[in-house]
């Protein structure tokens, strides 16, 4: 064993010096911008992160941006998780077929596919003219530049993240144990509950980080069907950065985002990485 | 790895390719120039009219990127001395920032063929005005019969949550904070008053887009009926068939601007120059004041004609004297504009 791996290690050098010199840098270049003072960057301060978290409008922006992941990343996981059981529970034909139609989204730009939305989810939209031809209202649903309409389309926008790897862990799990549950008098909720569910944490962590991260930084989609009215941090800082020329202020919400993002993520991989001991250990 | 090659020639080859990959490409048989241009009429104008006059009289190619004006300044400030492009279109407070950013070039005028044929406020220093752009009250003719006249139109109760405004960090909605401010006694350095009557329209404004591709698609969706909105950009829908006609306000219609600069460390300026000169000849501009775009000229030699005449001015001395706001004093609030429209829209 370390006869072998002596000096594989720097088989990784290419890409750690690719991501050291595009993403590394460049965000030490963003935080030590964030620490100027003020726009034209003379005096260094932290007065930035103060400005951001003094204040209860920008912190609310913020929190409106977690939560948005959150409830999207929900939707997502309740849509995708059924969808890729299903799909792993196919025939190969079908299966490869389903798959393609997943990843299908993807082969479009996300600008495209939100303005589809635009069309479905107007007041003159497909939906709201199918529900008021129905009855079903009497007057068109704001869908458009609602919390619940950029919810939708987040969801569908970024399902295959959920959706994918969701189906690597479902065909790793091996078929030999529901049938021994099933042999062992278990109904298949009581199956699903101890055996399926606890086995596919690792893919429902890794699909909900995926979707979170995908969601909150959503800048197309938030923007096209959130309107300038509903302002979540990524529109909020391209507004700092380009419309008051704010670069310091905008480097330091870059800042503060990040690591908000980060806190989730790691709170997601724990609870899927806790669970998992418990199943193994 | 292969035994006729041996490892480091292998890396090396490698090595020489990626680099190689890298690198430049080398210059194309043709000339290349690369500009900005805005969304929506500018960028039709610019690629249906500019760009064939401009590759016949000199041969070379070109690449229209579409950018907003604050955009192209921020990109420009990031990448001082190597500008991803060699035109810069913008509006006049852009133009200002650009100004003082330091990422323009003076405009060569004594090279010039046309710049003396613009008329007087149209001649920039750093860059001629290439068209202007107005803005006032768009709406929609099958659900709104009386056409509007002012703006205190947008105030009927009639048209709750049927207003479509748009956010501050373009000119248009700039300038529609500012003509209100005016209009209810304050003006460019005090938008208080403009502000207050923002407040007091809300429950009518149905929708505000994030920026002017967003609000062009509030009409085209009928999402809104009734809209603060460019001239341009409401002629070029309506030419492509969508319910919507623009009423110039009683009170005048507010302009600014459009300027086209040659930007600092340009890597062709004198084919940034050219492309320049083609959009101040007075047969460009009378090609883009034709329908469907009615792009407003700046060229005194151009008949004005068509919407042109009809809504905005009916001749050229007339155009010099729309409502034009002062976009110094303009920039000195606008960041904080920009803060407050979040901070009270956002309810």
């Amino acid at each position: 064993m370390p006869a072998r791996s002596d000096g594989e290690w720097r088989l990784a050098l290419p890409v750690a010096a690719f991501f050291a010199l595009f993403f590394v840098a460049p965000l030490g270049v963003l935080f030590v911008v964030s620490l100027f003072a003020e726009p034209t960057m003379q005096t260094l301060a932290l007065r930035q992160y103060a400005r951001f978290l003094g204040d209860r409008l920008h912190l609310g922006i913020l929190a409106d941006t977690l939560v948005l992941g959150v409830k999207a990343t929900l939707v997502c996981l309740l849509l995708g998780y059924p969808l890729a059981w299903v799909i792993a529970r196919a025939r190969p034909r079908v299966q490869s077929l389903l798959v393609f139609a997943v990843i299908l989204p993807l082969l479009t730009s996300v600008v495209v596919r939100t303005f589809a939305w635009i069309v479905i989810l107007g007041r003159q939209g497909i939906l709201n003219k199918t529900l008021l031809a129905v009855g079903l209202v009497d007057e068109p649903v704001r869908l458009l530049f609602t919390e619940l309409g950029v919810v939708i389309v987040l969801a569908q926008v970024q399902l295959p993240l959920m959706v994918l790897p969701l189906l690597t862990t479902f065909g790793r799990i091996d078929p030999n144990l529901a049938d021994a549950s099933a042999a062992l008098g278990a109904g298949q909720w009581r199956t699903f509950a101890r055996i399926i569910a606890p086995l596919s944490l690792p893919g429902v962590a890794a699909g909900c980080v995926l979707v979170y991260a995908a969601c909150v930084t959503a800048f197309v989609t938030q923007t096209l069907i959130g309107g300038a009215r509903l302002i979540y941090v990524p529109l909020f800082m391209y507004q700092q950065a380009t419309g008051a020329n704010d670069w310091p202020f905008a480097a330091a919400i870059a800042i503060v985002f990040m690591f908000a993002v980060l806190f989730v993520v790691v709170l997601i991989n724990t609870v899927g990485r806790s669970r998992r001991a418990l199943v193994h250990g | 790895m292969t035994p006729s090659m041996d490892r480091r020639t292998f890396v090396r080859g490698g090595l020489a390719v990626g680099i190689g990959a890298l690198s430049p490409g080398h210059a194309d048989a043709r000339d290349q120039l690369v500009v900005a241009t805005f969304p929506g009429t500018w960028n039709e104008v610019h690629r249906d009219i500019l760009a064939p006059y401009f590759q016949k009289k000199t041969n070379a190619d070109v690449t229209q990127t579409i950018m907003l004006a604050t955009d192209q300044v921020a990109k420009l400030a990031a990448t001082r001395g190597q500008p991803p492009f060699d035109v810069a279109i913008l509006d006049e407070g852009p133009t200002l920032d650009a100004i003082k950013q330091g990422v323009l070039e003076k405009y060569p005028a004594a090279r010039s063929a046309h710049f003396n044929e613009l008329l007087p406020p149209f001649r920039g220093e750093w860059g001629p005005a290439i068209s202007m752009q107005t803005i006032g009250l768009a709406y929609n003719p099958k659900k709104i019969k009386t056409p509007p006249r002012s703006w205190d139109d947008l105030w009927n109760p009639a048209y709750k949550g049927r207003v479509g405004l748009t956010a501050l960090n373009s000119s248009l909605g700039m300038a529609f904070i500012v003509e209100l401010a005016r209009l209810k006694g304050g003006g460019e350095s005090n938008l208080e008053p403009g502000f207050r009557a923002l407040r007091t329209l809300l429950p009518n404004v149905g929708a505000i887009s994030a920026n002017l591709g967003a609000h062009s698609a509030l009409i085209q969706q009928e999402q809104v009926d009734i809209a603060v909105h460019n001239f341009n950009f409401i002629e070029t829908l309506k030419g492509k068939g969508v319910d919507v006609d623009w009423v110039k306000p009683e009170t005048g219609a507010p302009a600014w601007r459009t300027n086209l600069h040659i930007v600092k460390g340009a890597q062709r300026p004198d084919l940034a120059f050219e492309y320049i000169e083609g959009h101040i000849t007075p047969e460009v501009q009378a090609a883009m004041a034709k329908p469907p775009h009615f792009v407003i000229p700046t060229n005194r030699k151009v008949v004005l004609g068509g919407a042109i005449v009809d809504k905005v001015a009916r001749t050229p001395d007339e155009l010099t004297r729309l409502v034009f706001h002062d976009w110094t004093k303009i920039n000195e609030v606008r960041a904080a504009a920009i803060e407050r429209f979040t901070r009270e829209i956002k309810l």
